[in-house]
């Protein structure tokens, strides 16, 4: 990393370089694009992954914290820090030519702390509407309900984008956009709708049964997670991240335990980890199980839909027995886990592996052959390397584009560096990529909690913390590797007990953000099959 | 020719996975059905003990609970569930003495993360599995939690609150 | 050889002579005809409101079994009232009428369908003498009245003034006007086999064996064929894509509610039915009973059984074909559809009618080769 330094202080002269948990650079905001470019374009190791983009109230002024790193090599992570101090009109340049992943992110930021980003091609806000008044995650936003009345009229929906452009002579240019053409056929797939796996709402305009143009509406359901979590404890925060992507919601809280453990010098227990790992694994095999389950339902096939229910139940019901939850699990706390495992647990799991097995086998049989099914995946939906680390696409989908992003492999938490396992990539990038690359990692899965479940070793199962965990001052990162990929968090502590900060990296985002790439030109009815093979799960975005 | 016979065995390799697939679902045709028939068996369903449906506080034979009302449960739940209502009173001694007064918590906002469990330095609450809690109205679902006239068993007094906590 | 033994005692060729019988002594010619028109009307009536019950029951259960679930179980013993409870309720609803659609287009749209499905199940013998109109030229008719079913579809579709309607319907045009023609031509190549287009006819000339075993290879890739491709008018899956729920939520019928939506949905189940029963009629043999010649005792026990049983046993099992196929296999594309029609079914379809008419002409048919007739 020390080549990286110079060249980041040989690019922007007054860069300041700490080593704080990550490598941090700050850097005024006019020359951030620039960093930002440079880094990307690093021969030996590119930095052109953007992870997470975090827009953070510092006070005195507002600020944005890339967290970027290399696609070769997750564990190679620089944070980037920029702010502005005006808080009348903010505006930070975008990055969103650089990395494409930022373009809701940065219209994310727009609606919650209002900066604007010069050169983003579409700056609505994002979750909110227009006519929001005030920005929530600002520290001084008032939070009274009668400047936001909820409204129960339906509002027309904003189809002309403003955004700020620069000019070659360095002005700045109002101006906006339409979305759409004015004699597009446009459809609604959402809010309402039997396959879009949750309340999300797609804009897509027509051109016969092909898809010409898809705009996300995102925010339905959103409930502003972040900002509740800034008056919370720590421990009172962890009940929400179950609510984010509720298929991953073990791996999801095991994510903020981390963060927090790391922050506050927690030792974890031996056995809490053994727990949490196959925990986190049946959770991976739970939420694979529901994929292939929608995915089928949404090619058509009804009765695949009920088998895949059938299996992920006799996980749930393990979840049960050992947490009295089954899809909100409230497992892990700080230092380790809630519930030591049951009795049989050992056997149940034993006993589900085979049986898992055996109905991965009928799977492969029922449909993974099936012409028809061929015919609905094969070449649909593709997505390339470059795009898929642009797009930040990362999990299964990432994995069927070719590129290696199984955080478990490259950065290792909890037990995932004592067990073997495959980290399964294809290079097709299709829909049959990735539908394949889930049932392959059920089997990884079921192999990972296979030479964990006869080793539990005796101990104690959660650490002891302090009756008030207080974090010390900084910045802190976790990243985990949740069913549809890459799961953050970023806490920024002022040392109270509640975080100055929270911020969630959903995988699911980032999935949504490439289907506008991925589905042009293909039919509408793949729209939703390509949905089912990218397995978003809308609440991880509305957080 | 080439492509013709790519055309045919198109037709095959097509027809075959199809009969594959319905071979699959013929033989899920006699399988065991799974579906759960309640409210029928509800003398055979077990529900793990774990399961989190509804906020308890034992009570013993001599109407004692262990609730000192310190408040740490409610202070801790993340969204208000809980209500703690303390009174004053005298005891025997002269001393003046916090004790429970009413114990409330709302099934319907509270999202069963058992942190007030987990929490209670005193253990006075658990929760229980009994999942059949539908009513018909929303304000059934705020429950008092301690029984008329209980009060706290007396056994160990030295209860501090802050290092008994789990977490 | 007489095989059939009309003096059976569970045929209802009897009872209706019997009747006609009646009725002619006592009334004049005009009379008679009328009443028995309005009793064979009614009759065909309830045989049409019973199969719709039976058939949404029968799919519903056999559905949850592939699904390994249990299905409906609460209304009445085993759920068998469900259907009933079903069409009470869906008479009840409400019809909503939505507003900036065509009026009086939108409420024609679902008579179509129904009176379609209607008109072909009045051509469709159902057993010894239970059969309301023996046209000469029965297939063709069949073909041209179950048609004009898509009429209602495209209506349906356009009136509605909704986008997912729209497109559904669009889908159904292109999918109907493309596999009627494989229809059609899987039924000809039978014609061209049995000579005439007369059910009854047909039915009788399959005494020897049925048309399926006569033709043997050509028939059977008719079957097949005509399977498929009436499997595709009926819109279900895995053709269902005028109505495929997961992008068009209900295609074409989205807007409709109440009886209206109901017409749909019988009309749907009663075209599963009359597909079956024609597949059933033209290459099964119809009412006959399963005989193999020379196996006097074992044709005995076949005849045994009545003419509409073998009837409705033989198209039910077809029904459970569809049904299996239905909820196997995950739903097409427009442009697959339309692939497998184009590209596979009608050429195959084109080349087997020239097969069976090579069959018939050098006498290579099942008939011929063995026939003693
Ligand atoms: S924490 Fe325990 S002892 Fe304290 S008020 Fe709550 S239930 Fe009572
Ligand atoms: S379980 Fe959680 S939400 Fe419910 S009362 Fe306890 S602390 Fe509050």
């Amino acid at each position: 990393m020390e080549d990286i330094k110079k060249l980041i202080l040989d690019t922007v002269k007054d860069a300041v370089i700490e080593e704080k948990q990550k490598l941090t650079v700050t850097v005024e905001w006019t020359k951030l694009p620039l960093l930002a470019k440079t880094l990307r374009n690093n021969k030996d190791l590119p930095f052109d992954f953007l992870v997470n983009l975090i827009g953070v109230d510092r006070g005195e002024e507002l600020g944005v914290n890339y967290l970027i790193c290399s696609s070769k090599d997750l564990s190679k992570e620089i944070v980037l820090k920029t702010s502005t101090t005006n808080r009348e009109n903010p505006l930070l340049y975008t990055v969103t030519d650089i990395y494409e992943s930022a373009h809701y992110s940065e219209r994310e930021v727009y609606a919650l702390l209002g900066i604007r980003f010069i050169n983003n091609p579409d700056m609505r806000k994002f979750f909110l509407n227009s006519d929001w008044k005030g920005f929530p995650l600002r520290k001084d936003y008032d939070t009274n309900p009668d400047i936001n009345p909820v409204s129960i009229e339906s509002k027309e929906i904003q189809d002309i984008a403003p955004r700020i452009m620069e000019t070659e002579e360095g002005q700045l240019l109002e101006e906006t956009v339409k979305v759409f053409e004015d004699d597009d056929y446009v459809i609604n797939i959402g809010p309402q709708h039997p396959s879009t796996h949750g309340v999300m709402h797609f804009r897509v305009s027509l051109d016969g049964e092909n898809i010409k143009k898809i705009d996300v509406h995102s925010g339905y359901i959103h409930r502003g997670i972040e900002k509740l979590s800034e008056s919370l404890t720590y421990p009172q925060i962890l009940h929400f991240t179950d609510r984010l992507d509720y298929l991953s919601a073990n791996m999801n809280r095991h994510a903020l335990c981390m963060c927090i453990e790391q922050a506050a010098e927690i030792e974890v227990p031996l056995r809490a980890q053994y727990i949490r790992t196959i925990m986190d694994e049946l959770n991976r095999i739970d939420s694979h199980c529901l994929a292939w389950a929608t995915h089928t339902n949404d090619l058509g096939a009804t009765t695949a839909f009920i088998y895949g229910m059938r299996e992920r139940e006799v996980i749930l019901q393990i979840f049960e027995k050992t947490c009295g939850g089954r899809l909100i699990i409230n497992q892990n706390v700080v230092g380790g886990v809630m519930f030591d495992i049951y009795k049989d647990f050992q056997k149940d799991v034993k006993a589900f592996i085979p049986y898992m097995r055996e109905k991965l086998a009928e799977y492969d049989r029922f449909f993974s052959h099936n012409v028809i099914a061929l015919g609905r995946m094969v070449n649909i939906g593709h997505l390339s390397k470059e795009n898929a680390i642009a797009y930040g696409v990362t999990g299964p989908a990432g994995r069927a584009s070719g590129w290696s992003c199984d955080i478990r492999k490259h950065i290792p938490y909890a037990l995932y560096d004592q067990v073997n396992f495959k980290e399964v990539i294809r290079t097709e990038g299709d829909s049959y990529a990735r539908y394949l690359n889930r049932l392959d990692e059920i089997e990884q899965s079921l192999c990972i909690i296979e030479q964990l479940i006869d080793n539990i070793p005796e101990g104690e199962i959660c650490a002891k913390t302090k009756p008030i965990i207080r974090l010390p001052e900084g910045e802190y990162h976790a990243r985990v590797e949740a069913a549809r990929g890459e799961f953050g968090v970023f806490i920024e502590s002022r040392g109270d007990k509640f975080p100055y900060r929270l911020k969630f990296r959903s995988p699911s985002m980032q999935l949504v953000s490439a289907m506008p790439l991925i589905c042009k030109g293909e039919k509408i009815a793949d729209f939703i099959g390509i949905g089912g093979s990218m397995d978003y799960v809308i609440p991880d975005i509305d957080r | 020719m080439n492509s013709l016979s790519k055309y045919f065995l198109g037709i095959y390799t097509g027809v075959k996975s199809l009969l594959v697939g319905m071979s699959v679902t013929w033989k899920e045709l006699w399988t065991k059905k799974v579906t759960q028939q309640y409210p029928e068996n509800r003398k055979t369903l077990v529900v793990s003990d774990r399961f989190r449906c509804e906020l308890t506080m034992p009570h013993d034979e001599n109407n004692e609970h262990a609730c000192t009302a310190c408040g740490i449960c409610q202070m801790n739940c993340p969204n208000g569930t809980i209500d703690v209502q303390s009174k004053m009173i005298e005891t025997e001694d002269g001393k003046k003495k916090k004790i429970l007064d009413v114990y409330t918590w709302d099934q319907g906002m509270c999202t069963f993360c058992n942190l007030c469990v987990i929490t209670c330095p005193s253990s006075a609450i658990k929760f229980e599995n009994n999942f059949e809690n539908s009513v018909f109205n929303r304000r059934k679902l705020i429950h008092r939690l301690n029984n008329e006239g209980s009060k706290l068993r007396e056994k160990k007094k030295e209860v501090k609150p802050a290092e008994s906590k789990a977490e | 050889m007489m095989l059939l033994n009309y003096s059976q005692p569970l045929e209802l060729t009897k009872l209706i002579k019997w009747f006609d019988n009646l009725l002619r002594a006592s009334l004049p010619e005009f009379w008679t005809l009328l009443i028995e028109f309005v009793v064979v009307a009614l009759a065909l009536l309830a045989v049409y409101v019973v199969v719709a019950l039976l058939l949404i029951y029968a799919e519903r259960k056999i559905t949850a079994f592939f699904q390994a679930r249990i299905g409906p179980n609460r209304a009445g013993k085993w759920g068998l009232l469900q259907s009933p409870a079903d069409m009470i309720k869906i008479l009840l609803k409400e019809i909503i009428k939505i507003s900036r659609s065509d009026r009086f287009l939108f409420f024609a749209a679902p008579f179509f369908m129904i009176v379609a499905s209607f008109a072909t199940f009045a051509a469709i013998p159902f057993g010894q003498s239970l059969h309301a109109i023996d046209f000469n030229i029965g297939v063709l008719y069949v073909i041209a009245i179950s048609s004009l079913g898509i009429i209602g579809v495209f209506l349906a579709g356009w009136s509605s003034n909704n986008k997912y309607s729209m497109i559904g319907a669009m889908r159904s045009g292109a999918q109907f006007v493309s596999y009627e023609l494989s229809a059609g031509f899987a039924l000809m190549t039978i014609v061209v086999l049995s000579g005439t287009m007369q059910f009854s006819e047909m039915i009788e000339g399959q005494r020897y064996c049925w048309n399926i075993f006569n033709g043997h290879i050509s028939s059977l890739i008719a079957f097949v064929i005509y399977l498929i491709s009436g499997h595709a008018e009926t819109n279900r899956g895995p053709f269902d894509l005028p109505e495929a729920e997961s992008e068009l939520t209900a295609g074409y019928h989205t807007e409709y509610s109440g009886i209206m939506f109901g017409y749909y949905y019988l009309a749907e189940y009663l075209n599963m039915f009359v597909i079956a029963s024609i597949a059933t009629t033209v290459f099964l043999g119809g009412y006959l009973p399963f005989e193999i010649q020379g196996w006097d005792g074992f044709n005995q026990i076949m005849n045994y059984i009545p003419s509409y049983v073998w009837f409705f046993g033989k198209t039910f099992v077809l029904i459970f074909l569809s049904l299996w196929v239905r909820w196997s296999f995950p739903r097409l594309r427009i442009d697959q559809l339309l692939n497998l029609e184009w590209k596979y079914l009608l050429p195959i379809n084109l080349l087997n009618i020239v097969l069976m008419v090579l069959l018939v002409l050098t006498g290579l048919t099942l008939k011929d080769l063995f026939g003693i007739l």
